[in-house]
């Protein structure tokens, strides 16, 4: 009888506690989210500045879409689409870590260590806050380019991937930056890797197709995992559904994920033994 | 009281040269004990150079394209916009010396107040030598083939000079205007998009749509034309064709750096004034 009562609280004492690790992880998504939404100075550059790219793009680049390696699109907007979104979603995560690491500077992050709040839900929340994030602007992207005449060729369908994966590479990049701000502690150290994300979209067929590079530059473009990435989401539009389109959209950011996250959480645990 | 007058010009312009020579040595030396402020105007131009012709590097096989080398198109564009990054470099100094309360123990000293704007823009013409000398060593190395000969170095190294007088004027401009790092972002951006505004990725014939009528009436153009011009060569059997410097192509960019330089330093001068008031 105790024995069965004794498992009974323990199994209520377990569901409690999830259910409390759930709510928390809610509500510090829905705080990561609000802080993004009440910052336009940080929301509108990475969402201006994709859009600047892409008309610039699309007015200097357009004749070269007739050259030989270069997709068939209607447009240079249609090939633009994917690398928006890549592009507004890596600026993007730099704001979420950057505001993680404001919260260590701030203190805020001792005040919810002091707290009995679930350690991971600090962590999950913030990139939880990314990845929805992410799947806005990504959002945003597709029906203001949509606007402006470029066609999705996978349809609905293709905006709800496109969407997804905007959400993930939120997420997995934002795993990154997480991690440099609970590592370093500074805001500063955290928005001093943008231009690394930034080289790494330049060295990649975000900008102009892979066919068209030479040398060392194509090399490292064909090896970029940014390249297949982009290649995955611009075949949506340009080309229509597949399943390697869609594999490529989805699967690229989780693999990259599979690397951000646990470096995240090492650096969470790391930070917490420090404290 | 003329004579007195008189006498007393020359002695001004001594003080305003030697103020001004000061204020330039102080913004080199901090080059040495805070690279980590100017080190970006160096390697952003070259990373610019790199990644701008390595991605649109196919962009030289549209019909018209004025040359079949794209580091030549973008190696002109790195160095203009390192250049101006230099200048604006010194808008953020002097947020900074106006957020420490330097600048004012400047204003009390007895310097005259032009050597305050012209002290900077010598710091701003000394860091383009080093950015230009440096990012066109990056794109001879990367490929770059100048057929202008000296006049092609000339007039890059003017355009450079030119852009740089114009960014610290913008830069301090805004400084005196906003007194803190929210200027900054203002300096960049507007910067920013003068400069991509015009023929930054493509030439005029190539571009399609607005942009084409913006970069037509947008004066950045005719810098960029009068600095690219040395490099904008192709070779035909073996053969360099083009690429020479003409007068056609160099007093646009003359004028217009002398209209806008006028304008950007008139504006700093004026914010100085307010700041005193």
């Amino acid at each position: 009888m105790t024995a069965a009562v004794l498992s009974d609280t323990r199994d209520f004492s377990r569901s409690t506690e999830t259910r409390h690790v759930w709510q928390q992880t809610i509500a510090m998504s829905r705080r990561s989210v609000l802080a993004i939404v009440r910052q336009p100075a940080l929301v509108i550059p990475s969402l201006v500045f994709p859009l600047f790219f892409a008309a610039l793009g699309s007015s200097s680049f357009s004749k070269a879409t007739q050259l030989p390696g270069f997709p068939k699109v209607d447009s240079f907007l249609a090939l633009t689409l994917a690398a928006s979104v890549l592009q507004g979603v890596l600026f993007g995560s730099v704001n979420g870590g950057a505001a993680l690491a404001v919260d260590i500077e701030t203190g805020f992050f001792d005040r919810l260590l002091a707290s009995p709040t679930s350690r991971i839900s600090i962590l999950v929340g913030r990139l939880a806050g990314s990845a929805m994030f992410g799947a806005a602007q990504a959002l945003f992207f597709t029906f203001v380019m949509i606007a402006f005449g470029v066609n999705v060729r996978a349809g609905v369908g293709g905006v709800i991937v496109i969407a997804i994966a905007g959400g993930l590479i939120g997420m997995s990049i934002g795993g990154f930056m997480a991690a440099m701000a609970l590592r370093t502690g500074s805001a500063e150290a955290v928005q001093g890797i943008f231009p690394l994300l930034f080289v790494s979209m330049f060295f990649s067929s975000a900008f102009f197709p892979r066919e068209t590079m030479q040398g060392v530059y194509r090399s490292i473009a064909n090896w970029n995992p940014m390249s297949h990435l982009y290649e995955g989401m611009r075949d949506l539009v340009i080309s229509g559904w597949s399943v390697g389109a869609v594999a490529k959209a989805l699967l690229i950011p989780v693999a990259i994920g599979f690397i951000s996250i646990p470096l995240a959480l090492m650096a969470l645990r790391r930070r917490l033994r420090a404290v | 009281m003329t004579a007195s007058i008189l006498s007393t010009a020359p002695a001004t312009r001594t003080s305003n040269v030697r103020a001004a020579k000061g204020l330039m040595l102080r913004g080199l030396h901090a080059i040495v004990r805070l690279p980590s402020a100017f080190f970006p105007a160096i390697l952003m131009p070259i990373f610019q150079s790199i990644a701008f012709s390595g991605t649109f590097f196919a962009i030289t096989k549209v019909p018209g394209f004025p040359t079949d080398r794209s580091i030549n198109w973008f190696m002109p564009l790195g160095v203009l916009m390192g250049s101006a990054f230099s200048g604006v470099g010194l808008g953020f100094s002097l947020i900074r010396d106006l957020e420490t309360g330097f600048f004012d123990r400047l204003r009390m000293s007895p310097s005259p107040r032009n050597s305050l704007i012209l002290g900077p823009m010598f710091t701003a013409w000394f860091r383009t030598l080093i950015v230009v000398t440096v990012v066109m060593g990056v794109g001879f190395m990367l490929g770059a083939k100048l057929s202008g000969g000296v006049l092609g170095v000339l007039v890059l190294f003017l355009a450079a000079m030119g852009i740089a007088t114009i960014a610290t004027g913008w830069g301090l401009g805004l400084a005196y205007i906003f007194k803190d790092m929210r200027g900054a972002a203002i300096m960049q951006l507007g910067l920013f998009m003068s400069m991509f505004l015009s023929t930054a990725q493509a030439p005029l014939n190539v571009m399609t749509g607005w942009l084409h009528t913006v970069a037509s009436i947008n004066p950045i153009t005719n810098i960029l034309r009068m600095a690219r011009q040395g490099f904008l060569n192709r070779t035909v059997n073996g053969v360099t064709v083009g690429g020479t410097v003409t007068w056609a192509n160099t007093w646009p960019g003359l004028l217009a750096m002398i209209v806008l330089s006028s304008l950007m330093l008139f504006f700093a001068r004026r914010g100085l004034n307010r700041l005193d008031k």
